[in-house]
């Protein structure tokens, strides 16, 4: 038998429909990775399989082959200078600024940046979602799906302990899960649950085998346990609210101490399973405002500032001290257009608002070219699932004039605008009415504050939900499926746009159980074509995440949700 | 007997009035927190966390109880001197507030010792200099750092003085058990945009008041009558000017307690302005409401003790009664 075939009579047959893909060239071997990634094979043994199948030069070394148990997983890091560029010595301390958390710190009600920042110091998930949106085994070692992605099977690291002692057990995986699904819990992460899983769907199989039933196929299930749903980091079983005097988990450091709207301090946890924290303490600042932050970076009282916006960090662009660590993100703004009122019960109107606007001007002008176009579509460019064959949508004035017109509004109208002040909000609602200005609609900017406008967050009690017209932010995502569904299905909790399309309902549905890469991208194209024709959002662009680091700082590991891991952070 | 009639009685009446003016402040700002849409749980949890959630969390925080019985849970924890439970922070509000409302206090007291010596001088030199190229100078000067925002000048000192020229640290917060010439040194920067705005203020305040008794007669009269300059000053014209500059000062006390919200933020310095801000946010009215309690209090405190001031300085109010 040839190594290959060999190879492949090992896997599960979506990764051998991958390996069809790849070596069918349509597959980019970053992305053949990434899908390998999600489907719970280890980096190493994929890009070994990289390599192998597709013919690549670096063939790994072949005894990473299968996913090791208690072995540490490969670390990410962001490194300024080449890997193994000065020695890893000690580092006494290294101090980040970060986001005043919103409230106390609870791993269940956990959903401000600064919180959930805090939580990936201490404790861990079942796999990690990097820079590049890979999952990376963490606590679970490997995770298979059966033939309809309907059932997921963990593998749990053995050799595992809490911060107490307490070795890890599928319990305390099982116990974590179902409390963040219980409806009576106060739960953050209900929302991304619901649909896919209730407590009853999660079962200890053995002491190291956790089995995910979920209620419908759902091929991304693997990035909701993992730390993209930032509220998923694994708890004891008899976890008891109080997180705030332990900040108890399993992770490379331990708290020292936490003085709440000033600092959190950890040291090293001596008894990790993988590679050892580097520095002897991570010190994280809180700060509420970004222009401090800054300052007290600019001031070299901290080495890290984290998510640093592009018109605020632009002093530090071109500092030479300074590395920006950057990379994409699924951060954007949805400007939504009630479909089910005028003058927006008509699509054409829809579209040539769209039409309207100059997308490589606003993201140079607002963001300072740090993002990535939007296409009106939740697909981001970083999602590997993104069909990037459908045509960008372009500003073209004529168009818009010649559909106004069409649709009886050739002399414009007036309408209102809300939103809420804050991020790029005030910048982009003045580019749209400019712009709108040119086809002689008249729109009435209202931004409120943040609760304000989001009000009770359900239909008829919420300017979010309720407006004609309006912005509002979503954060990263690891994968689109949540904002699929929730944005824009008829059914869909966050339907500001108040979609209703069954063609779009059955492709939502197809698309989370397409298991195969290929099938997900024919499906994404669909998607993409349907909202670009129906335009019930406009989505601009999708921002970069920004770190500023201390030149010489390595081994930082970020994610675009907000996490900022320092415990492998060192200084050449 | 004729002493506790004199200032005893008044001062009675006043701290009468001033428990009553701090309990209707608290009714307003109770229903000012409730009348902002939204509900606790919802800013806590976000906009797009799942309703039931919501309500879990609400019922934990008992924010699903009718408004009254709330109000009424938060009086009778304040009767018994307990200030409530934090919602957002789910601690003791007098564990956050305390310490905020110390630290708010080292700096309005450590602004107001730079502050009042500096715009009394100024004060008094541009009213004697009335009409002159100095007069003229001051009261611009004062009008310009009194508009810029302090936002803005608390950014300009910490670009100039922590981070072009490295003096100063650009947190304000000295490490724990620092000496007192530390923590002197570490609020020197953030001092500086409220003096900014004060300052200025202030010394037109006294400006034209001095200005004003330097043109009454009995000024005029003391002057004929040969009284050395010092004396002058010092006996007839400051008890007669400073009146209104204590009065002004003790009104800013409120502003220099907790509405030093830009001046915390950029000094990342842990004060109420901050908390109270955050608070209002989340509709977390227990911290909010024992905050503006804080607040009103000592502003209610500060205001009495600037009337007790007047009535030394003035003899007139003295001999009254």
């Amino acid at each position: 038998m040839s190594r290959d075939a060999e190879l492949r009579q090992k896997l599960h047959p979506i990764a051998n429909h991958l390996i069809d893909e790849y070596q069918a060239g349509r597959l980019t071997r970053r992305e053949f990775v990434r899908r390998l990634s999600v489907l719970g094979i280890n980096l190493s043994f994929a890009n070994f399989l990289a390599s192998a199948c597709g013919g690549g030069q670096n063939a790994a070394s072949p005894t990473a082959a299968v996913p090791q148990t208690g072995s540490p997983a490969p670390q990410p890091t962001l490194n300024a200078t080449p890997a193994g560029a000065g020695t890893p010595g000690s580092v006494p301390v290294v101090r980040a600024a970060v986001f005043m958390p919103a409230g106390k710190i609870d791993p269940i009600t956990i959903a401000d940046e600064g919180g959930l920042c805090l939580l990936s110091q201490t404790g861990e998930y079942l796999c990690w979602a990097d820079e590049q949106l890979n999952l990376r085994p963490e606590l679970a070692t490997s995770w298979q799906p059966n033939d309809n992605a309907s059932v997921w099977t963990f593998t749990l690291r053995q050799g595992v302990t809490f911060h107490n002692g307490k070795p890890l057990r599928a319990q305390d995986v099982v116990a974590t899960f179902k409390r963040l699904t219980d409806p009576n819990s106060g739960s953050n992460a209900l929302s991304a649950f619901q649909g896919v899983i209730t407590p009853d769907g999660i079962k200890a199989k053995d002491e190291y085998t956790v089995v995910f039933e979920l209620q419908r196929p759902f091929s991304n299930f693997p990035y909701l346990v993992s730390s993209d749903n930032y509220n998923t980091i694994i708890l004891p079983e008899e976890y008891d609210g109080n997180y705030e005097s332990t900040f108890i988990g399993t992770g490379a450091l331990k708290l020292k101490e936490y003085q709440p709207r000033s600092k959190a301090v950890f040291v090293r946890n001596p008894t990790y399973w993988g590679k050892p924290a580097i520095p002897d303490m991570v010190e994280l600042r809180f700060y509420e405002d970004e222009s401090a932050r800054i300052l007290a970076f600019q001031g070299r009282e901290v080495d890290v500032v984290t998510h640093v916006t592009a018109s605020n960090g632009q002093p530090l662009f071109k500092d030479s001290t300074t590395q920006m660590i950057e990379f994409s993100s699924t951060t954007h703004l949805q400007v939504h257009m009630r479909t089910d009122t005028k003058p927006f019960d008509d699509r054409r109107v829809r579209q040539a608002i769209a039409l309207l606007l100059d997308r490589p001007a606003i993201i140079n002008g607002i963001l300072l070219g740090k993002a990535d176009i939007g296409n009106d579509h939740p697909f981001a460019p970083v999602y590997p699932s993104t069909d990037k064959t459908v045509a960008q949508r372009q500003q073209d004035l004529a168009k818009a004039r010649s559909l106004l017109q069409a649709a009886g509004y050739g002399d414009g109208f007036s309408i209102k605008l809300v939103s809420w002040r804050g991020l790029a909000i005030p910048d982009l609602a003045a580019v749209i009415q400019q712009a709108a200005q040119q086809v002689r609609i008249r729109i009435d900017i209202e931004l409120t504050d943040a609760g304000t406008y989001y009000g009770k967050a359900v239909f008829g009690e919420s300017p979010w939900l309720d407006s004609t017209l309006g912005i509002t932010d979503y954060g990263h995502r690891g994968a689109p499926d949540v904002v699929l569904r929730a944005a824009l299905r008829s059914d869909g909790v966050w339907n500001a746009a108040h979609f209703k399309n069954t063609t779009y309902d059955r492709l939502v549905d197809d698309y989370a159980a397409a298991t195969d890469l290929q099938r997900q991208r024919q499906i994404a194209k669909n998607i993409e074509e349907l909202l670009l024709e129906e335009t019930p959002l406009l989505i601009t662009f999708f921002e970069r995440y920004l770190i500023a680091a201390r030149r010489g700082l390595s081994g930082i590991e970020p994610g675009a949700v907000g996490h900022l891991r320092l415990a492998h952070a060192r200084f050449s | 007997m004729r002493w506790i009639r004199q200032y005893g009685i008044p001062l009675l009446r006043r701290l009468g009035s001033s428990v009553l003016t701090l309990w209707l402040i608290t009714i307003v700002v109770f229903a000012m927190t409730n009348v902002l849409p939204g509900d606790v749980a919802r800013r806590i949890l976000g906009p797009f966390a799942d309703e039931r959630a919501v309500a879990a969390l609400n019922h934990q925080l008992g924010t699903d109880r009718p408004l009254p019985e709330q109000y009424i849970h938060w009086l009778s924890r304040l009767a018994h001197g307990d200030l409530g439970t934090s919602l957002a922070m789910r601690r003791p509000v007098a564990q956050l507030l305390l310490p905020a409302l110390a630290n708010s206090a080292k700096l309005a007291g450590s602004a107001l010792l730079v502050i009042l010596p500096l715009s009394i001088f100024l004060g008094l030199v541009a009213a004697f200099s009335e009409g002159k190229a100095l007069d003229f100078l001051i009261r611009l000067s004062g009008l310009v750092t009194t508009v810029l925002p302090e936002f803005v000048t608390s950014i300009a000192v910490i670009l100039l003085f922590a981070i072009a020229i490295p003096l100063f640290p650009v947190t304000a917060v000295a490490p724990p058990h620092s000496s007192l010439p530390t923590q002197i040194y570490y609020l020197i920067l953030p001092i500086t945009p409220v003096t900014l705005v004060l300052v200025g203020y202030l010394c037109r305040v006294m400006r034209s008041s001095a200005v004003e008794i330097l043109h009454t007669n009995y000024i005029r009269a003391a002057e004929l009558k040969g009284l050395s300059r010092w004396r002058l000053l010092f006996w007839h014209l400051l008890p007669n000017a400073l009146p209104p500059v204590i009065a002004v000062t003790a009104n800013q006390l409120g502003y220099l307690l907790g509405g030093l919200v830009a001046i915390e933020a950029v000094f990342n310095y842990p004060g109420l302005g901050q908390l109270l801000l955050t608070a209002g946010r989340q509709k977390d009215f227990p911290v909010l409401q024992s905050g503006v309690l804080l607040v009103g209090l000592t502003y209610v405190l500060a205001n009495t003790f600037a009337d007790l001031l007047y009535w030394l300085l003035n003899p007139r109010l003295r001999e009254r009664g």
